[in-house]
Order: structure tokens, then C-alpha cells, then sequence
């Protein structure tokens, strides 16, 4: 019982690692607390449940679409919203609050045309394979193996090629990056598509399978935020350790007490993390402020 | 005539919640998404009150006024040594474990059952208070009340060292005076005031469950400050107003209620992102958001 409690926490912290790491890409660089990535991972979902399942078009096909849709609302976003408060140089609490302007319009967009009801993706039960005691579905196979190889990948991308160096000296310094001539606005374009990118992989593979409705998207967001703070705030592999350890508690919680307070837990974590080790485990000794 | 007096009556509620969020985001810059935590504090509280202790009216209200009050000590000693993002993240999370305790302790809350029956305070004891005309008047003295109390703090000397430590902190720190415990006074102050909001709310509905207060409605008290404006009495005042009427303008223009919900909260949303873009100080705010 407890080892397939540990099993599932894995394979869920493998997907919270990858949403967790989309919003890393953001808050890391430009310090937006990008709050309307929920409606992003949200709106991945449904544009999966209109091609998959409304227009009958085959699962990798209406996956790609989905995900590419959800970075051009990405995209939006950033140019229509961002962009010019940026510009403006608003402070980071008003980008915050439109960010939440923007995530309750597309939640709500989504509620009016798909309605507040669960949708579900995948009518049928998934086959599943037991190894000893632990029993794994092909859904759950397929979201641990996609995800470590999305995390694997981005971690080569970030070590050795140019844009994954860039991205650390934007993150270390954005202002610098620009007195060195970098074209901040086209760097910030591809922060964006990339979180999007993982959001909408993360949420399709969720949502195959477990359904969605239109609020999923705040507590898959709640799950990133603390998963950064936790890992530490300012590093790439921080989230990815943090997605892992609340999968793996959330877990442990269910097996203690019982799945209602998964949530309590996390948050607790939270809070502690916040005023114990405000860093992060792997963070420096230094806060950003 | 009986619809146009519950829309006073909500937004009167809507304005002690207003009012007393803008001292936190408005004069200490603040922003905090726990204030649905002490509202629901405050109404249980009142339940607790008034079903079990059995108060009679002015002294509930102080009852829940204190211990709302004690109990935002827990969530401000700790966040408010934290700053921006953190501060806010903090609120969020102590929102959140508010809600999980309230909707899953289910041996004293009731949980996602809620709680019927709640009995009307009583005026000295004996003259029960129920109806929607008493209700009307009790939330508009009330709602008098906490604007008259707020208009006395923001011009009083409490006042002038806030709007100094929200335009700067560092300033303020050297003129010798404690910025912890000014923030830490504040935020007590505001969540006693919640609390009264949270009272009327429970005693005047007579039907509390937790859903009533949970991070939504936290998005959706911070977005009422910040679309009236910040900084004054007026703006939040207008706020309250707007977010209250709003539904209801919706309705007579004649959108079905299946969609007229979902319709306001994207109006909500527009206002902020348009409101934020430019005009950061609200409709009738004077501070523009730091």
C-alpha cells in the first residue's frame, strides 16, 4: 500500500515538476507572479477535449494543436498585457493584479462555452501493467516518461546551448542583459511559449487521465508556486525538486490521514518553508526581493 | 421594494469589507488574499456566539471583533517579516489552510453541510433583531460605523505614519519608528472590522457553509479595493458599490442567469486589467498601487 502510495506520488510530482517548471521560467526571469498561468494550464485542456474528443481527430494530432495553441494564448497574453505595463514600468503588484484580470477572463470564457461540469478525455479505463504489488496504468507510464524526458532535455538546453545561457543571465540580471544589446522583448516572447509548452503538456496528460472542469487550473498553480518556493526561487532544477517532494507528500498525506487533507499539507510546507527557509533548499542565502 | 433593500444591505456588508482591506492594500501596501479568511472567521465566530455562548448583540460584536483580531496575529507575526511576492504568498496559503480546516473539520464546522438556523442577535438581550428592515438598519450603522472609525484613522497621526511606510518604508524606519509593529496593528485592525462584516453576514443569511469564504471570494473582495481605488474612504466605498450593482444591471439588461454569472466576473476581470493599465489608482483611489 505505501509503496504504490510513494509509486503514484512520483509519477504525479514528475508532472507538477514540469508545470512547476513553466512557471519557474517565468517568475525566474521576469519576477512576474504569473498568475494567469492556471487559465493557460486550464485552457490547454479543453482545446484537447474540442480536437480529441468534439472533432474525432487522433490524440497525437489534437495534442500538438492544443499545445500550440495554448503558447499563442501564451503569446497574447505577454504582448497584450504584459508587455506594455513593462513598458510602462508598472510596478510587479499591478502586473499581479491584471494578471489575475486575466485569468478570471479566460476561466470564465471557458465556463460560458464548455460549461462548469467535469469534461471527461478518456471515457474508457486505462490498461495497466503490476510489477510485484505496485500496479501502473499506461496513463501514468506515459506522464512519468514524458515528463523526465521534457526535464532532461530542458536541463541539456539550459547548460549548453546559447539561448539556456542567455536564459541564466537573464534570470541572474535582466537589465545588464539588456545594456549588453540582448533583445529582451524576443527573450521574454520565448519564456513564454516555452512555460506554455510545458503547462499544456502537463495538462493534457492529466487531464487523459482524470477530466477537467475550468478551476483546475489555480490548484495546479498553487502546487507550482510552492514548488518553486520550496526548491528555491532563481534556480532551473529547483522546481523539479520541489514538484517531486509535494507529489510524493501529498502522498504520504493520504496514506496518514486521508486525501482531504493533501491540501492543508501542502500549504503547510508552504508556510514553513516561507518562514524557516524562505531560500529554498537549494537557494542561496540570499532573498530577492 | 424588499430587493432594493438586500442590495443595501450586501453592500453594506461589502463596504466594511472594502473599507477595512483598503487600510491593508491602500495605506500600508499591503496586499493580502487572506482577507476571506477573516470574514469567514468572523462568521463563525458569530455562529459560535450567538448558537453556543448564547450573547446577546453588542457584546458578540466584540467578541468576534477580538478574536478575529487574535487570530490574524498567527498569519501577520510570521508574513509580515516577509516582503512583496512573499507576503502575498503567504496570505494565500494561510487562506487556503483556513478553508481546507473549515470545510474538512467537519465535528465542529459542519464542513460542506454548512450550519442553518442561525438565531437573530438580540438587541440588549431581548429585542430580537431578524427581518430584512432591522438588518437594513443594523448594517448601515454598522457600515457608518466602520467608515467613521476609518476616516478618523487614516487622518489621525496612525494614519500619517502608514501612508509613510507604504510610500517609504526605509524613511519611516529612520524616523525611530517600529515598522513591524505599525503592519502588525494594521493588519489586526483590518480583520477586526472583516470580522463585523462577516457577522452580519451569518446572522442576517442565517445559513453559513465554507464555500462562502474561500479564495474566490478572497480574489473577489481584493479586486472590489482595487477597481473602486485605494488610498481614501471614497474608492473603496465606490468599489463595494460597483461590484454589488453590477450583477444586478446584468440581470435587467437581460442576460440568462446561466451565463450572466460567468459574464460579471469577466467584467470584474476587464476592469482590473483596463484599471491597472491606466488608471492604477481605481476609479475614485488616490494611490496609485506600488
Amino acid at each position: 500500500m505505501l509503496l504504490q502510495l510513494l509509486v503514484n506520488g512520483l509519477i504525479i510530482g514528475s508532472i507538477y515538476s514540469i508545470v512547476a517548471l513553466g512557471y519557474a521560467l517565468i517568475y525566474n526571469t521576469t519576477r512576474i507572479f504569473h498568475i494567469a498561468y492556471a487559465s493557460i494550464y486550464m485552457f490547454s485542456s479543453y482545446m484537447l477535449l474540442s480536437f480529441y474528443r468534439n472533432l474525432n481527430i487522433p490524440f497525437i494530432i489534437s495534442f500538438i494543436i492544443a499545445i500550440g495553441l495554448t503558447i499563442l494564448l501564451s503569446i497574447l497574453i505577454e504582448i497584450l498585457v504584459y508587455r506594455p505595463l513593462n513598458k510602462k514600468r508598472s510596478s510587479l503588484n499591478v502586473i499581479m493584479i491584471s494578471s489575475i484580470g486575466v485569468m478570471i477572463i479566460i476561466i470564465n470564457m471557458i465556463a460560458i462555452f464548455y460549461g462548469n461540469e467535469t469534461k471527461i478525455l478518456n471515457p474508457n479505463i486505462s490498461k495497466s501493467i503490476s510489477i510485484g504489488n505496485i500496479i501502473i496504468t499506461y496513463t501514468q507510464l506515459a506522464q512519468f516518461i514524458v515528463s523526465l524526458i521534457l526535464i532532461f532535455i530542458f536541463l541539456i538546453f539550459l547548460k549548453y546551448t546559447k539561448f539556456g545561457i542567455k536564459t541564466r543571465a537573464m534570470r541572474d540580471d535582466s537589465i545588464l542583459c539588456k545594456v549588453f544589446g540582448m533583445d529582451i522583448n524576443r527573450m521574454r516572447l520565448m519564456f513564454f511559449m516555452l512555460s506554455a509548452f510545458f503547462a499544456a503538456v502537463g495538462s493534457g496528460l492529466v487531464a487523459y487521465d482524470v477530466g477537467m472542469d475550468p478551476y483546475v487550473g489555480m490548484p495546479m498553480l498553487l502546487i507550482a508556486v510552492v514548488a518553486l518556493i520550496i526548491g528555491g526561487v532563481g534556480r532551473f532544477e529547483a522546481p523539479i525538486l520541489g514538484g517531486f517532494i509535494i507529489g510524493i507528500l501529498q502522498s504520504l498525506a493520504v496514506w496518514a490521514f486521508s486525501s482531504r487533507w493533501q491540501d492543508a499539507v501542502t500549504f503547510i510546507l508552504l508556510i514553513l518553508f516561507l518562514l524557516l527557509r524562505p531560500q529554498g533548499l537549494l537557494g542561496e542565502k540570499k532573498r530577492a526581493v | 421594494m424588499n430587493y432594493i433593500f438586500h442590495i443595501i444591505i450586501i453592500i453594506n456588508i461589502y463596504i466594511i469589507l472594502t473599507v477595512s482591506t483598503n487600510l491593508l492594500v491602500g495605506m500600508a501596501n499591503l496586499i493580502s488574499l487572506a482577507q476571506a479568511a477573516f470574514y469567514g472567521f468572523g462568521a463563525y465566530l458569530g455562529v459560535l456566539a450567538l448558537m453556543i455562548l448564547k450573547l446577546p448583540m453588542i457584546p458578540t460584536i466584540f467578541f468576534v471583533m477580538f478574536f478575529t483580531a487574535l487570530l490574524s496575529l498567527i498569519i501577520a507575526f510570521p508574513s509580515l517579516r516577509l516582503k512583496g511576492d512573499y507576503f502575498i504568498l503567504a496570505t494565500l496559503g494561510f487562506q487556503l489552510i483556513v478553508f481546507t480546516i473549515l470545510y474538512n473539520w467537519v465535528s465542529v464546522t459542519r464542513g460542506p453541510y454548512g450550519i442553518p438556523g442561525i438565531p437573530a442577535p438580540k438587541l440588549i438581550g431581548i429585542i430580537p433583531i431578524s427581518g430584512i428592515i432591522p438588518f437594513l438598519i443594523l448594517s448601515s450603522i454598522l457600515a457608518g460605523f466602520v467608515i467613521f472609525i476609518f476616516y478618523k484613522l487614516v487622518h489621525s497621526p496612525f494614519g500619517r505614519v502608514l501612508k509613510g511606510l507604504r510610500d517609504d518604508e526605509i524613511a519611516v524606519k529612520s524616523l525611530g519608528r517600529n515598522v513591524t509593529k505599525y503592519k502588525i496593528l494594521t493588519f489586526a485592525i483590518s480583520s477586526a472590522f472583516i470580522g463585523i462584516a462577516g457577522f452580519i453576514y451569518a446572522s442576517y443569511v442565517t445559513y453559513i457553509d465554507p464555500t462562502s469564504f474561500n479564495l474566490d471570494e478572497a480574489i473577489f473582495i481584493l479586486a472590489a479595493v482595487l477597481i473602486g481605488g485605494t488610498g481614501n474612504i471614497k474608492g473603496p466605498v465606490v468599489g463595494a458599490v460597483f461590484v454589488v450593482i453590477l450583477p444586478e444591471l446584468l440581470r435587467f439588461v437581460g442576460f440568462p442567469d446561466s451565463i450572466a454569472a460567468n459574464l460579471r466576473q469577466i467584467v470584474y476581470g476587464l476592469a482590473l486589467i483596463i484599471l491597472m493599465r491606466y488608471r492604477p489608482q481605481g476609479i475614485a483611489g488616490e494611490y496609485k498601487l506600488q
